[in-house]
């Protein structure tokens, strides 16, 4: 059936719609009466000059559009980029090279900061770590969503941690925060291998500490 | 021609699956290869429909990039080339309503960039320049109409296919890629 609206539609002096004719010439469909249309001027006349208006839409999509060999290059750059930098940290051995996942990084540097008293470490959506210009993206979070909040930025053997923690209230809470650094810094070395060249805390909360019994 | 080459519309591909698994997994060397078998195609649906080369490139570039990194959600109820063209298209879209794009488009039928009142003394140059008439019209058309009929007509993609990547039936891809022929034959006819 003919996609045209049958209200709209032209129609020839022999009844043929000018729908039907222009679908024939750029679908190259068959007529609907090869014998008819032999014989009328008019669907004749009308072919030729539809043939003659859609002649250069078919010679431009006959070009030969083909993409710029620079794009695959550019893509597979940037794929490169990503998975270096935000999906594995990478320890280069003479003898070959280690790839630690950055969700296995989140998950060091998430139980050495609770290994320090008073902190819990809190449940939530990290921050992920993207370039100027990029928006975040899931894939980009080191883990997946809801798992504790560590957030691990990746470059090669050197790792930056962002972390959220919740403290006890009444200790201080400058002095906690650089104990989680000190701890997530020697547990990352002594676990993984990896520098860490920066550590973020971010103290999100406070919890009451529970009553002690008199 | 190079469009034999490319991958079939409306068949699945048992390479391209195997693929698509791979690169899932992140193997960079698998989508390098769904890369190479869909990038022509891609960019000549980019190009017909915001015009510039660069915004076309730019605009396949990031719509791989995308399918890259959300490839752990597509589910293969769709077909990668699909699926990839659909992001392009609504990538596309963006551009095109970023730059509220405006194709200046030959109001003198006498000017330069019309189509030759005389078409028996059509030489080279008078065939390029209909063709830049109608890559000019095709700018001019509705998305709606433009998307359909370039991804038919340039794109070689059929009516179903054209239906799930704009997300609508058959029938409405067929509707609308018609109405956007129409719309072109007109526009080439007032140029002439």
């Amino acid at each position: 059936m003919s996609p045209s609206n049958r209200a709209d539609d032209d129609r020839l002096p022999c009844g043929v719609g000018v729908d039907d004719l222009l679908t024939q010439v750029a679908e190259h469909a068959h007529p609907r009466d090869p014998a008819h249309q032999r014989s009328c001027p008019h669907c004749r006349a009308a072919l030729a000059a539809l043939a003659d208006l859609w002649a250069p839409v078919t010679e431009l999509a006959a070009e030969d559009v083909r993409a710029p060999a620079s794009l695959l290059q550019e893509v597979m750059a940037q794929i490169r980029e990503l998975s270096r930098n935000a999906w594995h940290a990478v320890l280069t051995d003479p003898t070959g090279q280690t790839r630690i996942a950055a969700r296995v990084v989140g998950a060091v540097a998430r139980l050495a900061a609770e290994s320090v008293p008073h902190v819990s470490v809190a449940l939530g959506n990290g921050r992920p770590e993207t370039r100027a210009g990029q928006s975040p993206s899931p894939t980009e979070i080191a883990g997946a969503a809801g798992e504790p909040a560590t957030d691990v930025g990746v470059a090669g053997s050197h790792v930056i941690i962002d972390v959220q923690i919740a403290v006890d209230y009444g200790v201080p809470i400058a002095h906690v925060a650089q104990a989680v650094r000190s701890r997530i810094i020697e547990h990352l070395v002594a676990h993984t291998g990896l520098t860490t060249s920066e550590v973020n805390v971010i103290v999100i909360d406070v919890l009451a500490s529970p009553p002690t019994e008199t | 021609m190079t469009r034999e080459a490319e991958p079939a519309a409306d068949h699945t591909n048992p390479m391209e699956e195997h693929w698509v698994a791979l690169a899932a997994q992140g193997n960079e060397d698998a989508f390098a290869s769904l890369v190479r078998a869909h990038q022509d195609r891609l960019y000549r649906v980019a190009l017909r429909l915001v015009g510039h080369p660069a915004d076309a490139q730019e605009a396949v570039q990031e719509s791989l990039l995308q399918a890259w990194q959300h490839l752990d959600g597509f589910r293969g109820d769709a077909k990668f080339s699909t699926w990839v063209t659909r992001i392009l298209i609504n990538r596309c879209h963006n551009v095109l309503r970023a730059r509220k794009l405006t194709v200046p488009l030959p109001d003198d039928p006498g000017s330069d960039r019309g189509l030759p009142q005389a078409p028996a003394t059509e030489d080279l140059a008078v065939r390029a320049q209909r063709r830049d008439a109608v890559r000019a019209a095709v700018l001019s058309l509705p998305f709606d109409q433009r998307a359909p009929l370039v991804l038919t007509v340039f794109g070689g993609y059929t009516h179903a296919e054209t239906g799930r990547i704009l997300g609508i039936s058959e029938t409405a891809a067929k509707v609308r890629a018609h109405r956007g022929r129409k719309t072109l034959l007109s526009r080439l006819q007032e140029w002439r």
